[in-house]
């Protein structure tokens, strides 16, 4: 099995400390990459998918951003034949349907809300790794064919 | 008959004033007889009912008024019998035309010189425009309320919401402290980074419960017809399930009926119904009931009654306040969230809610909705 890499789109430091550790904390060893607003976040995947590099194997994005949102975030990378398939899952602070319904028309494979908790963060973050990083079945290895 | 002095003219008889004051009244005066027939009719009342003083005098008062208003006009001739007066009364009057409008009327009894009772007059202005700045006025102050009352409800989501970041960050830190600096904290350290753990919890579940409460505030309502007994049935059977080994019966009265947004009064009955299934878990036997009760015009009164520790009747109206809990938390886990909801989905309803109980004795919760359409 290839390790698949995280892709953590966060721009609040706490929550990013903190995401990064409760994925150590539970040995979900997986590189992982922090993208601090959504401009950073396309160009990084977008560079890989050009050189022909790997794709995370999952993208954890929050939905507030600076510079380009993560709705906007999704909608690009769903809109690009190379990066559709890429699994994301909302992790945001927010629990308004419209978000809920914007996430999820957006093509977004989860949505969860960031539990104000810290001991219910942890969990939600292992729970997340472990189900997206390990019990799902990765999407095939595949060099998508130019239109 | 006098005279007026006035200082800055001849004066005249007050004979000729007072036909004059009458003729140039913008208020409708009316004379009538002791029977109702309409003896004298000023230019004021000919412009507001239509009618000319030829055309009305000997007709009956109950000309002016709409048809099923017809008993006014006699219970006020009754009251002149008596010799009382009619002041300021708001009601409607009929125009020659048909149609209606409202007025303020002043009726009094006239005398002769004797102190006989002769006849009635009555003043009658018209209120149409005074009553439609009244309901503009009362249509904007409920817009005002009801636009400032949207701003602090989405004020306290925002705050609430903005406070969840940080909050997670404390708790977060304070995890981190502990586990990975344990041994260097020592035991005083360790002491406090616990509290800081606990106060932060504590805190989240405040900052939850105030989303939850706005959520409350700020869902749309889509009001239908739900049966409240099967939703309760619904939910005590949810409970019996996560807590099987409890022996607790429900009494619930089915069908009853009411117009409500079904999300919202299952929140209610939700939150009725943990609640007294929380405070019966001391009972071998606990008994929990939902019913009705009469309710006054046009609406349901629904009960929720356990067998369980009851309270105070003191704190009845605590009860409801968000985050008020009157058992230590220690003994009935909980954020105090439940019955500030209820409240206030029963009151979006245009309900009522309150509580009747005494320690040891049991609580019953009751609230009203209404039957009639709401908005």
């Amino acid at each position: 099995m290839t390790t698949r890499s995280i892709l953590l789109v966060e721009d609040n430091p706490d929550d990013e400390m903190l995401t990064l550790r409760a994925l150590k904390k539970n040995n979900i060893l997986n590189a992982i990459t922090v993208a601090h607003d959504g401009a950073e976040a396309l160009e990084l995947v977008f560079a890989n998918a050009s050189g022909g590099g790997p794709l995370p194997g999952l993208i954890l994005l929050d939905l507030k951003l600076p510079k380009v949102d993560g709705l906007e975030v999704l909608r690009r990378l769903r809109a690009d034949e190379r990066t559709r398939i890429v699994p994301v899952v909302v992790l945001t602070g927010s629990k308004l349907e419209e978000d809920i319904l914007a996430g999820y028309r957006g093509g977004a494979n989860a949505y969860v809300r960031k539990p104000v908790n810290f001991a219910e963060f942890a969990e939600a973050v292992k729970t997340l790794g472990l189900f997206w990083l390990i019990l799902n079945e990765p999407v095939p290895e595949f060099t998508p064919q130019p239109d | 008959v006098g005279q007026l002095k006035l200082e800055d003219g001849p004066g005249f008889p007050e004979s000729e004033l007072l036909p004059a004051i009458v003729k140039s009244s913008d208020d409708a005066i009316v004379g009538a007889t002791i029977s109702g027939r309409i003896t004298t009719w000023n230019p004021a009342a000919e412009n507001i009912y239509g009618y000319s003083a030829a055309e009305i005098i000997g007709q009956p008062l109950t000309i002016l008024c709409p048809d099923e208003l017809a008993s006014e006009i006699e219970e006020t001739l009754a009251k002149i019998g008596r010799g009382e007066r009619v002041v300021h009364r708001e009601t409607m009057r009929r125009r020659k035309d048909g149609t209606t409008f409202a007025v303020s009327v002043t009726a009094s009894p006239i005398h002769d010189g004797d102190g006989g009772l002769i006849g009635v007059s009555a003043i009658s202005r018209d209120i149409t425009e005074q009553q439609a700045r009244a309901a503009a006025e009362l249509g904007r102050r409920a817009d005002e309320l009801e636009r400032a009352n949207q701003s602090v409800e989405s004020f306290t989501y925002s705050i609430a919401h903005d406070l969840r970041a940080p909050l997670r960050a404390l708790g977060g830190y304070s995890s981190a402290l502990m586990e990975d600096c344990a041994d260097d904290l020592g035991e005083a350290g360790r002491g406090y980074v616990g509290r800081i753990l606990a106060a932060s919890q504590k805190m989240s579940e405040l900052v939850d419960g105030l989303l939850v409460l706005s959520r409350v505030a700020q869902a749309g309502m889509h009001p239908e017809w739900v049966d409240l007994g099967a939703e309760v049935a619904r939910i005590a059977a949810g409970l019996q399930r996560g807590e099987p080994e409890r022996r607790v019966h429900f009494a619930v009265e089915r069908p009853v009926r009411a117009r409500a947004d079904r999300a919202l009064i299952r929140t209610v009955l939700e939150n009725l119904l943990e609640n007294a299934w929380k405070f019966t878990s001391g009972q071998e036997d606990a008994l929990i009931e939902f019913g009705t009760v009469p309710a006054g015009e046009a609406g349901v009164c629904c009960y929720l009654r356990d067998d369980g520790i009851g309270f105070e009747p003191a704190y009845a109206g605590k009860l409801f306040q968000p985050f008020q809990q009157l058992h230590p938390a220690s003994d009935f886990p909980g954020t105090g969230i439940g019955l500030a909801s209820v409240k206030q989905i029963v009151e979006r309803h245009r309900g009522r809610a309150w509580a009747e109980g005494a320690a040891d004795e049991g609580a019953t919760f009751f609230f009203t909705l209404d039957a009639e359409e709401i908005a």
